[in-house]
């Protein structure tokens, strides 16, 4: 797919090696082409984008290792994905996080969004039980909501908490567990509220600036969440931080970004590319450009990556008729938990070949059984086709 | 009892309103003026998750509000006091349907939107129980929504008002701006900052909306506030926690709404609203009166100056074609009397060679029904290029009036040429040359010759009459008749000549007179009917004229109405603020 795309690129270039605005647009998108994937994390301003940005950033996952993080960018710079934060799920603010539209092929590919409900500690009052009633709400919100259908995935992330537990410091979990000792009826008072907690009053010799420091790097609720925690069983700084990271929801975002973001990196970065051609093409027509138009077309409609990865979004959001375990190896064969033919028949990696050429052809079987099925509706059979296609598409690689 | 002064202010900015097409500012006032009495009505206004709902609930010390992402009615809950929990929905025709409190919920999401106008909750509290209502309304959004409109619509008849904006983040501009909004109509606002047991910078916030709110020159205090820390003081019975709440401090703010002396509040509230409705109306006046006075600047000279074009256009075209129509008569006259002349000219040529040789004792019963057709053919063909030539001139004419010709031309068809009633040439009297004519004038040549010869030959002895003086005689005789029959032919020809001559002259008098008379109905009709068309322009021009002055006058007349209006509603404004003042506030004076 890259080489497709580098070779138009290439032609693209020598048709326009006249004009200085449109060069330098395609060699730029030459040289990202061989860079690391961009991920833009997007919102209003009050939203959380810095601190979700550094805590997925900084010291990121191995799978994240290769990725470029934009806190907030520029309009004028092009990113690969987006991570769209909103701080609720009310109509007006999803309505301003839709991604924009374009050209018939951006909005066909438009595989590149997910949409995080930072500040998720915020929901329902900020009880112990917040980030869970959030992580209902976004699932909901995902199946049920049209302004959401845009995005592969609607995750809730308290992002403040998930950076504070990332760089969670040996001292900090000593206050913490310091604090748990005391007895729960005792500090119940002085956790309702940042003010009680930086009350004088509060028992014990940490003095008020250090309290303040902790309840301003982890929330109210983190804090709150953390003594929890540690009474119940975490009781060693990594383990804290391990448990924190999953349950702020910094997990499943990683994980949505490495499934339909990393693994989908080149394609991806050619969509990037084939779309400033666009502009390109558009702004600037030439003789010979129309045979480019078509052949960007012809990418367009073969590029199966952006099939893929939107019938999985529809899966896991629901709306299609697949459920159950149909559903979860339509997604896998699609390519959700990788994309080496192991990964995607649910295989270990050092499988033998003929195993999975075998898994491979029953697959293809009962899918195209699926896909041909005429009592099933069209929707249905056309998802069906498009596993059939990925199946087929991993077969090819033993021919 | 006399009325107070505020309702007659009220009442006269209503009729105002009313009177300027601004029934929903009437309508408010309405709502003012007749809100019933006893009762205070407090609003809750707020953009959605700023916890409006928790604010109440912590008001209430009750679960009354839905809180959290449970469903929020779309539209306004109003809270009073009741003996034992109670809650009715209020449908679009003030139809009351009561629930049980606690199916509420249920019953509310189970209603289509738009069917219902209010919900009533009735909770027995202390707090309540002086006629003190709170308002929870829908969180403010689309600015196009129902919902928002639901929520705006409690200002009408709401007494004081609790603006919600939680401490995560300062006061929005979408936030001051309804601030601002709720401030013009109503006097009493406080801004609740919420959440502040969750934000570490909530002081910094709240010294940020203080700020920003005198900057923006609104007088509304912010009290920061902790539904939770309310929550966890009243289940452990702990004052100091709810000192810390922030509650108490919005109760007796409430509290002070509530205790507010009725007339001077009442008092109060027409007058801001008075003030408000006026300014509004003054607004809406100011543009309409700007959007007037532009029309008339550009438009009215435009519009004038066109007509006075299409005036002296139109007398210039008068004169350019009644010149031509006269041209062209004049010609016409001219050449169809030519015309006339030259073919019957052509026809006594004809009759004169023809009676040069022929003769008419012999040819003429011939030659009457030729001249008579030929004179006929000549007529009509004249006639008919007559006619071909009129509507030549028609055309002429009406071309000469351009684009604004839109009528059919006038009917032209002459009465008929009368060729029909064309007598025939009357035979003249021709004289033949009878036996008996021939005979005597053979005698008398005859006579001659005889005498002259018999002379000649008496002197060679020979008798008078003699075979020579005979033969002489005979001879003689034939002389004589024929030349007497020559000069007989001559006459016939020159009488038949003239006959024919002067029938043609006949002809061609009556005809040409036939032919003026009717190239002069020609010009008549044409004249009348090219009059009657620019008549009829001229009067178009002239109303439009006259429109145009008349529409400039009424949009004058209407200007200054319209600044008399807002004079008027200047001063009403002004009575408002007197009347708010004595009602203990000074009021911004009205921006000029």
């Amino acid at each position: 797919m890259t080489d497709d795309v580098r070779d138009l690129l290439l032609d693209a270039g020598a048709i326009y090696r006249d004009s200085p605005r449109a060069s330098v647009v395609i060699r730029e998108c030459l040289d990202r082409l061989d860079g690391p994937l961009r991920v833009a994390f997007a919102g209003a301003p009050g939203s959380g984008k810095s601190t979700l940005a550094a805590a997925v950033g900084e010291r990121p996952t191995r799978a994240l290792r290769d990725l470029d993080f934009l806190d907030d960018p520029a309009p004028g710079v092009p990113a690969d994905a987006t991570v769209r934060l909103v701080r609720h799920l009310e109509p007006d603010e999803l309505a301003a996080a839709r991604p924009p539209g374009g050209s018939a092929f951006a909005r066909q590919s438009a595989v590149n969004a997910v949409l995080v409900l930072a500040r998720a500690d915020e929901i329902g009052a900020g009880r112990i039980d917040a980030l869970l009633t959030a992580k209902q709400l976004a699932r909901r919100a995902w199946r049920e909501d049209p302004l959401c259908t845009g995005f592969q995935g609607v995750i809730a992330v308290a992002g403040q908490l998930a950076y504070g537990a990332r760089s969670l410091r040996e001292d900090e979990f000593d206050l913490l567990a310091a604090f748990a000792a005391v007895p729960r009826a005792e500090l119940e008072r002085y956790v309702l509220s940042v003010d009680s907690f930086t009350d004088p009053a509060f028992p014990g010799p940490i003095p008020v600036e250090t309290r303040r420091s902790l309840v301003v790097r982890f929330g109210l609720f983190g804090v709150r969440l953390a003594l929890t925690l540690i009474r119940t069983g975490c009781d060693d700084r990594v383990k804290l931080s391990a448990e924190l990271v999953k349950r702020s929801g910094l997990g499943e975002l990683r994980d949505t970004l490495s499934g339909c973001f990393v693994a989908r990196a080149e394609a991806l970065k050619a969509r990037t590319a084939v779309l400033s051609l666009e502009t390109v093409l558009a702004a600037e027509p030439r003789p010979h450009t129309d045979r480019l138009a078509a052949r960007v077309e012809r990418f367009a409609a073969a590029a199966h990556d952006f099939r893929e990865l939107r019938l999985i979004a529809d899966i896991r959001g629901g709306r299609t008729a697949l459920s159950g375990d149909p559903a979860e190896e339509a997604v896998r064969l699609l390519g959700a938990d990788g994309t080496s033919p192991a990964d995607r028949l649910g295989l270990e990696p050092d499988a033998d070949p003929d195993e999975i050429y075998d898994a491979g052809l029953d697959a293809l079987r009962r899918w195209r059984h699926e896909a041909e099925r005429p009592d099933r509706p069209l929707a249905e059979r056309t998802a069906a086709h498009v596993v059939v296609r990925s199946t087929e598409g991993l077969l090819s690689l033993f021919a | 009892m006399t009325a107070p002064a505020w309702l007659e202010v009220l009442n006269e900015t209503l009729d105002a309103c009313r009177t300027h097409g601004r029934a929903d500012l009437a309508e408010r006032l309405r709502r003012r003026r007749d809100a019933p009495a006893g009762q205070t009505r407090l609003g809750v206004l707020g953009f959605p998750k700023q916890g409006k709902g928790y604010l109440l609930n912590a008001v209430l010390n009750a679960p009354v509000c839905a809180v959290g992402d449970a469903a929020t009615p779309a539209v306004p809950t109003e809270i009073g006091y009741a003996e034992e929990p109670a809650a009715t929905l209020v449908g679009l025709a003030r139809e009351r349907i009561p629930v049980a409190v606690e199916r509420l919920t249920g019953e509310l999401g189970a209603r289509p939107a738009g069917t219902l106008h209010r919900v009533e909750v009735g909770v027995p509290r202390e707090l309540l129980s002086a006629g003190l209502i709170l308002v929870d309304t829908p969180a403010i959004g689309d600015p196009r929504s129902p919902r928002t409109a639901a929520a705006l619509d409690i200002l009408d008849d709401a007494d004081a008002v609790i603006l919600v904006s939680d401490a995560t983040a300062p006061l929005s501009a979408a936030e001051l701006a309804l601030v601002r909004h709720v401030r013009t109509w109503c006097p009493n606002v406080v801004v609740a900052l919420t959440k502040i047991d969750a934000s570490p910078g909530w002081r910094a916030v709240a010294e940020r909306n203080r700020a920003a709110l005198a900057e923006a020159g609104i007088q509304a205090s912010v009290l920061p506030v902790s539904a939770v820390v309310r929550q966890a003081a009243a289940k452990a019975s702990d004052p100091e926690l709810n000192a810390r709440s922030g509650f108490p401090e919005l109760l007796s703010w409430i509290a002070e709404q509530a205790a507010r002396p009725v007339e001077q509040s009442r008092a109060l509230l027409a007058a801001v609203g008075v003030r408000a409705a006026a300014t509004e109306l003054v607004e809406s006046l100011r543009d309409r009166a700007e959007a007037a006075g532009q029309d008339a600047g550009l438009g009215q000279a435009a519009l004038l100056h066109r007509a006075q074009r299409r005036a002296d256009d139109l007398r210039r075209q008068n004169t350019r074609w009644q010149n031509l129509l006269s041209d062209e008569i004049g010609d016409l006259l001219a050449d169809a009397e030519y015309d006339l002349r030259e073919r019957t000219r052509k026809i006594v040529h004809h009759i004169d060679r023809t009676f040069d040789e022929a003769d008419p004792a012999k040819v003429w019963d011939e030659f009457a029904p030729w001249l008579d057709s030929t004179l006929a053919e000549a007529v009509e063909t004249n006639y008919s290029w007559l006619a071909d030539r009129a509507e030549w001139i028609a055309q002429a004419v009406a071309t000469s009036f351009g684009a604004q010709y839109d009528r059919a031309l006038p009917d032209l068809r002459l009465v008929g040429s009368g060729i029909e009633e064309l007598a025939d040439v009357a035979q003249p009297r021709i004289e033949r040359f009878k036996v008996g004519q021939q005979m005597f004038t053979g005698l008398r040549g005859s006579y001659g010759g005889v005498l002259m010869f018999g002379l000649v030959t008496s002197l060679a002895g020979l008798p008078l009459i003699n075979p020579v003086s005979l033969g002489a005689g005979a001879a003689f005789a034939a002389k004589t008749i024929k030349d007497e029959g020559g000069m007989r032919l001559q006459r016939r020809q020159a009488v038949a000549k003239q006959a024919a001559q002067r029938h043609v002259d006949d002809v061609f008098l009556r005809f040409s007179k036939d032919c003026r008379d009717a190239i002069r109905l020609v010009q008549r009709r044409l004249r009348d009917h090219f009059t009657e068309l620019a008549e009829e322009i001229a009067d178009e021009l002239t109303h439009e004229r006259e429109t145009i002055i008349a529409g400039s006058a009424e949009r004058e007349r209407r200007t200054v109405h319209i600044r008399r209006e807002i004079d008027r509603l200047a001063g009403l404004h002004q009575r408002a603020g007197e009347l708010g003042t004595i009602a203990g506030r000074t009021r911004r004076e009205l921006p000029a």
